[in-house]
């Protein structure tokens, strides 16, 4: 059942896109070929994009990290009783969509921050409100991940902290002299960036693949990855097709030898934490 | 004090896309530079039930969706970890499991996209269903693969040694005592499936009017208040489902 529901769709769909975008395959295949791999590879606007998914990424996921930690590490226990237990979980029942819409309706130039600054008389149309969404540096896609990732990282860090006995060795360095605020930057923060980098991997690869906030936020001259090979494989061009499967496969060579790069063989270890069986229960 | 100020503000900046989801499927006419929009109505919810713009259609096609997704594959998740778990080559398909999320499931559904074609399943809902199950499954097995430690095993080995046969092992056993992890893959796996956009778009080729589509049609047609109306109806039930995760499932395992 797993090598069925798994790994053969896997396989096929990786076997099926190489071969198609070696033109072994496809209603214009001519026999074996390496020009579309040339095509992709050779274009600048390729590696744009590619670098523009892994800005997007990097960015978001050092963001959230960095706020989340933040604030794990100055309030622990906030996040783990009381009132914000729960409503701290309430950002995760949006689906990306949406949560691309609500960040559209904001922040465009027609958005409820625009409107907000032209009723405090900071602009005086909204012709002066800065290009937030659909913008050359992402910061509309930025903005809508970071709103998602940030507080699934508070609830993974705090559920850590309490899991991992941190408390007990920021308890140790205060005895040993340290300020609150060396105890956190130089226990609590290493001790759970530590144990969370490979979700934090993950949840950064899983960004530079998104595909909603970006169809709706990106723009058409610096595309993710994803929406550049589905708006290939969607055109009437056939010739477009073989090229959308290079992005594919690229794409995904890409990943994969990220993945393995950063991750390495410790990797598997330690993601046991976030299973259900593990003492991180509650992520 | 001020803790408990910035505390309450913080939970005010939590809630507001839903104020302002909420405020926007209630409006009509949103000129700029209007902060509220000119008129508040019901009206919009109304459509929900009505023919025409197949919002109630689309609920109950993604509420069945997603719960026909989630039964099954949380029990075959359940039963297929334990395997792979206990096996040899655990790390390895393990690291397969991982793989579709990895390499992003929109670009797995563009690779799969023309063997569905082949099969007659594209623009169907079975076809749908089959695709999420490619991401849903490997998912289920990943959450239940720390679930099966050597207290499991231990309880098990002793349910055998009193008598009680495999299938009794689950009954009686390993399904009670992993009840609250069940009922949480089960609401994590309907929420991959409610929230999924990329995939279903193209397997269904738009003809498989999730909700999650529904919001993308009704953005390009530039129909904010409907677009936020089925944001409205999409963000429902996980908060549903995340209120009896938080009272019934952790409670319980707090209990315990």
């Amino acid at each position: 059942m797993f090598i069925a529901l798994a790994v053969l769709p896997l396989l096929l769909g990786l076997g099926y896109a190489m071969a198609y975008s070696l033109g072994l395959v496809g209603l214009l295949s001519e026999g074996f070929t390496l020009a579309h791999w040339e095509e992709v590879l050779g274009s600048a606007f390729f590696w744009r994009t590619m670098a523009f998914s892994a800005w997007v990424s990097v960015v978001t996921t050092v963001l959230a990290v960095g706020v989340a930690l933040g604030f794990v590490a100055a309030w622990p226990r906030v996040f783990l009783r009381g009132s914000l237990s729960l409503f701290i979980y309430f950002p995760l029942a949006i689906p990306a969509i949406v949560m691309a819409f609500i960040v559209f309706q904001m922040l465009s130039a027609g958005g409820l921050v625009s409107r907000l600054a032209y009723q405090l008389g900071l602009i005086s149309g909204l012709e002066q409100f800065p290009g937030l969404v659909n913008d050359y540096w992402g910061i509309g896609i930025i903005a809508a991940h970071f709103l998602m990732a940030a507080p699934f990282f508070i609830i993974f860090f705090a559920n850590l902290y309490e899991n991992e006995q941190v408390e007990e060795f920021v308890q140790l360095a205060r005895t040993l002299g340290a300020g609150a605020r060396q105890a956190a930057l130089r226990v609590a923060a290493p001790l759970l960036l530590r144990r969370a980098f490979p979700t934090i991997v993950l949840y950064g690869l899983f960004v530079m693949g998104a595909y909603e906030a970006p169809l709706l936020l990106g723009r058409q001259s610096n595309q993710m990855v994803s929406v550049l090979a589905i708006q290939k494989l969607q055109r009437f061009n056939l010739g477009d097709i073989p090229q959308a499967y290079v992005a594919c496969i690229a794409y995904s060579a890409i990943v994969l030898s990220l993945a393995v790069w950063l991750l390495g063989r410790n990797g598997e270890e330690r993601l046991k934490y976030q299973g259900s069986g593990g003492r991180g229960k509650k992520v | 004090m001020a803790k408990r100020l910035l505390k309450y503000a913080f939970i005010a900046l939590l809630l507001v896309p839903f104020g302002f989801l909420l405020m926007l499927s209630l409006g009509r006419g949103w000129a700029y530079p209007e902060v509220f929009p000119r008129q508040w109505t019901l009206e919009n919810w109304h459509f929900v039930w009505g023919a025409q713009a197949g919002l109630g259609r689309s609920t109950l096609l993604s509420l069945a969706i997603s719960l026909g997704i989630a039964a099954p594959v949380t029990l075959a998740g359940f039963w297929v970890s334990k395997h792979i778990a206990y096996s040899r080559r655990r790390r390895f398909w393990l690291v397969l499991a991982y793989l579709p999320y990895v390499l992003a499931p929109a670009v797995l559904a563009a690779c799969l996209q023309a063997f569905f074609f082949r099969a007659e399943l594209s623009g169907k809902v079975w076809g749908v269903v089959l695709a999420q199950l490619f991401i849903t499954f490997p998912y289920g097995v990943i959450f239940f693969s720390g679930f099966w430690n050597e207290q499991m095993r231990a309880m098990e080995q002793l349910a055998a040694t009193l008598g009680g046969r495999p299938r009794q092992a689950y009954a009686r056993v390993l399904i009670p005592v992993g009840r609250g992890a069940l009922m949480t893959c089960f609401f994590q796996i309907f929420l991959i499936s409610w929230f999924e956009y990329g995939l279903t778009m193209l397997i269904g080729v738009g003809k498989v009017q999730t909700l999650t589509l529904k919001v993308f049609q009704y953005v390009g047609e530039a129909n904010i208040f409907f677009a936020a109306l089925t944001g409205c109806l999409l963000v429902l039930p996980p908060l549903v489902l995340l209120w009896l995760n938080k009272r019934y499932v952790f409670a319980r395992a707090g209990a315990r």
